[in-house]
């Protein structure tokens, strides 16, 4: 048995009351506003615990920790960075006043007021796209997490029976699947207002899960010995064997662990502090609360108060990354069969005793379940309001739009749990995520703050951009999914390319639109109205 | 050599995240569920007859 009754009933206890109160929300949708935006009651604190818990994801432990393995320290900075751009945000309001008050539910939304309706389609196709692709991985690196903190076996598969029917079904894949199931339950259910509930009481588990783990940590490792031991396997060049993929060793030696110019470069660093504006201002899961929110104030209030969480969201799973390099690297080496990514949760499993372990695992089951709802319902609600709900000529009636939202939560769980089965990460799981991100963000980011704030912005600059802005990321996945390791596009060129030829798309398809006296829909002559302009 | 400034730096980072993780931990925690039942109550106080507009139809 490898994990003890009180573990056990932790876990129970947890996941019986998060469906209950994701369930019992279900009363409460009546439109698909309430379903999708919780009829904009969402208030300052239920907000802070709504953004944390959808944004701490397992995949995001797992990614940070990976980023802690390689890069000690150092690997916080995307979260330093994110904090930065969040404060700024919430204090100035940039893109985000705007943007509340317009009164839309998604972003593309916001687009067809200033550059019609085909600008609007084409966002939702790229936003769908991006941010599906970006969490392919979610369900197979939170089954990673969960098959190594319990210490379970993840090559051990069960023969399956049915008439006319057979296959091997692994246990990894029985246990995200079972996950991904519970999700579904009460997010088609209940929708953004079950996501709220069920959010906060997973800000709730995973909080407690987090700081007790970190405290663990830092008290098993010793912090002194923590900054000692990155020094000494940075300048030893101590290397680790990664065997996590089949046939296949990468070694990993520890970069420079506290300077992040030295350990990732000045491209890498600076496309990461354009990426976490962008990130904050764009990302939909993001504005999600946003426009959630009772007003403008009220979501400005949300960035300033979650934005040193950011610092937390890197810098703690980092710490556990780091504990798991220096354990392995003591201990001669990681396991066969093991990598940078699950070092960290088969880490844990050595010094997390019984109670201390079903903790973990409830709050890392909290910090997926939320990630997953927030993102299945965020990823829905775009592609109805802003891919089908266009191209309807009779408006839906109130039951067939909410039917037509739930089974699109649906159809994208199903997609995942295929995706999430074959797909094989390219390189580090941070980089995917960002350069899949990267395919919306870089084009979205362009259009919102033209669209706000530049009045000679048309349809035929957004429409460059939203094209020449998921280039460069869709052929850094495909480029590095067929060329050698040696010959692939680095991330950080991959996302500048993005947002420069989405910067130049906008500024070029413009004038041109201008020149010729095209691009300009007849419902948005001007920019948006006074109350939605900057503050 | 080893580098202090940015050894210092990150020392502060990481703790002050552990503290500002368990403060939020307490202070969204007993906050958010006051949000939580204002937000039932002004759902359940809605009319029928008087719902939020949901998105308009194209």
């Amino acid at each position: 048995m490898l994990l003890a009754p009180i573990d056990w009933i932790i876990i129970v206890v947890y996941m019986v009351g998060c469906v209950v109160a994701g369930v019992w929300m279900r009363r409460y949708v009546r439109n698909v506003e309430d379903f999708a935006v919780a009829g904009r009651e969402m208030d300052l604190n239920l907000g802070v615990a709504s953004l944390a818990a959808t944004e701490v994801g397992i995949v995001t432990v797992m990614y940070t920790a990976e980023n802690g393995f390689k890069y000690g320290l150092a690997g916080a900075t995307p979260g330093l960075l994110c904090c930065v751009m969040m404060l700024i945000v919430g204090i100035t309001g940039f893109v985000i006043v705007p943007m509340r008050n317009a009164g839309v539910i998604t972003i593309p939304e916001l687009f067809e007021k200033r550059f019609g309706k085909q600008v609007r389609w084409l966002a939702g196709v790229v936003v769908i796209l991006g941010g599906v692709l970006n969490m392919g991985i979610f369900l197979r690196l939170g089954g990673d997490f969960l098959m190594f903190v319990t210490g379970l076996d993840p090559t051990v598969k069960y023969h399956i029976e049915l008439p006319g029917l057979s296959f091997n079904l692994g246990m990894l894949e029985a246990m995200m699947t079972g996950l991904l199931v519970v999700v579904l339950f009460y997010t088609v259910l209940g929708g953004m207002l079950s996501v709220l509930i069920t959010d906060y009481l997973q800000f709730i588990v995973m909080g407690a899960g987090i700081v007790v783990t970190s405290v663990l940590v830092v008290w098993n490792v010793g912090w002194s010995n923590l900054i000692h031991g990155l020094w000494q396997a940075h300048t030893s060049g101590a290397t680790l064997a990664d065997t996590s993929i089949a046939g296949e060793t990468t070694k990993i030696a520890m970069a420079h662990p506290f300077n992040p110019i030295r350990a990732f470069g000045w491209g890498w660093v600076t496309w990461q502090a354009m990426l976490s504006i962008a990130i904050v201002t764009t990302w939909q899961t993001t504005i999600a609360r946003v426009l959630a929110a009772r007003d403008a104030s009220t979501a400005k209030a949300i960035y300033r108060r979650t934005s040193f969480y950011y610092v937390g969201r890197f810098g703690l799973p980092g710490i556990w990354g780091i504990g798991a390099f220096l354990y392995f690297w003591h201990q001669g080496g990681l396991p066969q069969g093991m990598g940078s990514l699950t070092a960290m949760p088969a880490f844990l499993h050595t010094i997390l005793g019984p109670g201390l372990l079903g903790l973990m695992i409830a709050a890392m089951l909290a910090a997926e379940m939320s990630t997953d709802s927030g993102y299945l319902l965020t990823w829905a609600t775009v592609i109805y309001n802003d891919i089908i709900s266009p191209c309807v000529r009779k408006p839906l009636s109130p039951w067939a739009k909410l039917l037509t939202v739930r089974l699109l939560v649906l159809a994208i769980g199903l997609f995942l749990v295929f995706y999430g089965l074959w797909y094989q990460l390219p390189g580090a799981a941070w980089d995917y995520l960002a350069v899949t991100g990267n395919i919306y963000l870089a084009s979205l980011f362009t259009l919102l703050v033209a669209g706000i704030y530049w009045r000679g912005a048309n349809s035929w600059g957004a429409v460059a951009a939203i094209i020449l802005g998921a280039v460069g990321p869709i052929t850094f996945l495909v480029v590095n999914a067929i060329v050698d390791k040696a010959d692939q596009i680095s991330p950080e060129v991959a996302g500048w390319s993005a947002f420069g030829m989405a910067f130049a798309g906008m500024i070029v398809g413009s004038l041109v639109g201008q020149a010729l006296g095209k691009g300009q829909p007849a419902a948005a002559k001007s920019s948006l109205p006074a109350k939605e302009q900057a503050p | 050599m080893i580098d202090t400034f940015f050894i210092a730096f990150w020392t502060v980072m990481v703790f002050a995240s552990i503290a500002w993780y368990a403060y939020l931990l307490f202070h969204v925690g007993i906050k958010g569920s006051w949000d939580i039942l204002r937000m039932i109550r002004a759902l359940s106080g809605r009319p029928d007859g008087n719902q939020s507009p949901g998105p308009k139809e194209q």
